[in-house]
């Protein structure tokens, strides 16, 4: 079909194709409209969201549009075992938070947001270190999914760039806008049937088109032996490993997750999580094969950009028709991550900031809260769009801050556990692991004479604790302390004959790694030190529902069960 | 080999079809409790 940027649809089948999805989307959203929407179910949905949207949402919103690239771009650059190093890991993100779900919905049952639950537990100060690591990720993810709008947009039609990212972020702010969280994670629903069909028939579609599977005997010349290996170790060292090292903190550090966690029934938490994990890895592991596909048809990248492989085999393999619909899947994949970060921005923006920072105890206004959220959805979007259009390197940047958001992995999930955790060990931990993450990942550190070789074999020493640590917590998630001591000192064990010496020179991964260590390390001793013993019986009763069951002026909405007027302190 | 591959390559998409209907079961299952209750769904 030639190559992308001809304009293969055409200016008026695209505005269709938009004006149908968001039109459909926005239909939905205004079903469920409120007059007076009810503050606490604008950012939680009243925690009672059944298993089919919840399910739903949570693959939807971890499925974003760069993911579905980067994927394939794994499949091309590393072969077969390619799309399982970057979806499997970002599938296993979802399950390994399942276990401190459950711990954390016990102990706060009406929360909206984790950083609301820090103030609970720690302090102000605990609170808004988490609140803002949440939202400079969403702003940042949020800005990615408009970049991937407009990309795709300008790719496929004679639409600019810009055009492209105004017509996503207008479309997924007046979905978004009136009902908040409701909106989002019901339109979800519809966005995930569209994507899971699509692409359930798209890609058999694509793999006989293209000549499968004789292909791939003609186009084996093409893989280099490390690419054919399915158990290829480069694979593994430099995109599995790195993301391995993401588990945890991309779903500590997103509030993305932490709300569709807050929203669900609590009974059916294991079942959505479950769900979502195999959801998400079928999804991006199966996009992930275009790009291996693409490897064995010897496609070149135009312009050498590795983001053009999935809509290049798109455009080579799919009838037009087709073509349109699988226009539908990127702009559904990245709508539906934008607008759970626009909920998710609005809801820190109203329990964090607003509803226990600047609303004086016990007087929250719910209508006050509900315009301070709607007003942060049109800040954030009007932000999204003018950072976009820097098209600045968007995944570096949330690749930055998946690194950084190692530093808050062990002090947020010890608090929920440890009664001896301080707010001045959670802070310190914290800071103390930003001090020599930055150092660390912008290699600031001097790496000659002796002086050099010490901070190598500092680095590599803190990365190979902060492996025992990662393994030590998903090993304690789902069996308890025991175990996830002994994993954790396996996994320092195993990891130290070839990470010792040579881990530094991974700055990406290394900085991760010691993120963890540090910040684990100041906050163990730091808690060890002190006579602390924490009731954590008292979270419950300090984090509570915000509105009245007056505001709510129709059926559906559960009356708020503690704690009317804000939360108590 | 090639079959194999083949199947490498096609297993996720029937699997994506697969989580597809569990979803959509789930769905409807909770439209239709809330529908018996007089609730919205959300």
């Amino acid at each position: 079909m030639g190559e992308p940027g001809t304009s293969f649809l055409s200016s008026t089948t695209v505005l269709v194709i938009l004006a149908a999805f968001y039109g459909a989307t926005l239909y939905m959203a205004l079903k469920i409209r409120r007059k007076k929407e009810n503050a606490d179910a604008y950012m939680t949905a009243g925690n009672n969201v059944g298993f089919g949207i919840a399910a739903a949402s949570m693959t939807s919103t971890w499925i974003w549009a760069s993911s579905l690239y980067a994927s394939a771009t794994s499949g091309y650059t590393y072969g077969i075992s390619g799309p399982i190093h970057y979806g499997l890991w970002g599938a296993l993100m979802i399950l390994f938070i399942y276990p401190f779900g459950r711990r954390i919905r016990s102990i706060a049952p009406n929360a909206h947001t984790l950083a609301e639950i820090m103030r609970a537990r720690h302090g102000s100060s605990s609170q808004l270190l988490l609140a803002s690591s949440n939202v400079i990720g969403s702003i940042i993810s949020l800005t990615t999914n408009f970049v991937a709008g407009g990309a795709i947009i300008s790719l496929f039609s004679p639409f600019t760039f810009a055009q492209g990212v105004l017509f996503v972020a207008g479309g997924v702010l007046i979905y978004t806008l009136w009902s908040g969280f409701r909106a989002s994670s019901l339109t979800d629903f519809m966005q995930l049937v569209a994507m899971f069909a699509l692409i359930g028939v798209i890609i058999p579609i694509i793999f006989f088109a293209a000549d499968f599977p004789s292909s791939f005997q003609t186009g084996a010349e093409n893989l280099s032996a490390e690419q054919s290996n399915f158990f290829s170790s480069e694979a593994f060292l430099s995109q599995g490993a790195p993301y391995i090292a993401a588990v945890l903190a991309y779903a500590i550090g997103n509030q993305t997750i932490a709300q569709r966690l807050f929203a669900v029934r609590e009974d059916l938490i294991k079942r959505t999580f479950v769900t979502a994990t195999i959801g998400y890895g079928a999804m991006v592991i199966g996009i992930g094969m275009l790009g291996v596909l693409a490897l064995y048809l010897g496609l070149t990248p135009y312009e050498g950009d590795a983001n053009n492989i999935v809509p290049q085999m798109a455009a080579e393999h799919l009838p037009t028709v087709a073509l349109g619909l699988f226009l539908v899947v990127i702009v559904g994949a990245l709508s539906s991550t934008a607008d759970s970060d626009l909920s998710a921005l609005s809801s820190i923006m109203m329990a964090d900031v607003y509803g226990q920072n600047v609303a004086r105890r016990g007087t929250v206004d719910p209508k006050r809260m509900l315009l301070v959220g709607r007003v942060t959805m049109i800040l954030a979007t009007t932000a999204g769009v003018l950072i976009a259009s820097f098209r600045l390197d968007i995944l570096d940047m949330l690749v930055f801050v998946g690194a950084l958001w190692g530093a808050l992995v062990f002090p947020v999930i010890s608090s929920f556990y440890w009664d001896r955790v301080t707010n001045r060990a959670f802070v310190t931990a914290v800071l103390a692991a930003l001090a020599v993450f930055l150092p660390v990942r912008f290699e600031w550190l001097p790496v000659d004479g002796a002086l050099g070789a010490l901070l190598g074999v500092a680095v590599d020493v803190l990365g190979v604790l902060g492996i025992g640590v990662i393994i030590g917590l998903m090993a304690f998630g789902f069996f308890g302390l025991r175990v996830g001591c002994v994993a954790a000192v396996l996994a320092v064990v195993g990891a130290s004959p070839w990470a010792l010496g040579t881990l530094h020179d991974y700055t990406v991964l290394s900085g991760s790694l010691v993120a963890y260590s540090v910040s684990t390390l100041v906050c163990v001793l730091m808690s060890m030190r002190s006579g602390q013993e924490f009731d954590f019986s008292t979270i419950h009763a300090r984090v509570g529902n915000f509105d009245s069951a007056e505001t709510t002026d129709d059926a559906g909405s559960r009356p708020a069960e503690t704690a009317p007027t804000g939360p108590k302190e | 080999m090639d079959l194999l591959l083949s199947v490498y390559v096609l297993m996720w998409p029937a699997l994506v079809l697969g989580v597809l209907v569990v979803i959509a079961g789930g769905f409807a299952r909770d439209a239709r409790r809330a529908r018996d209750e007089g609730r919205p769904m959300i």
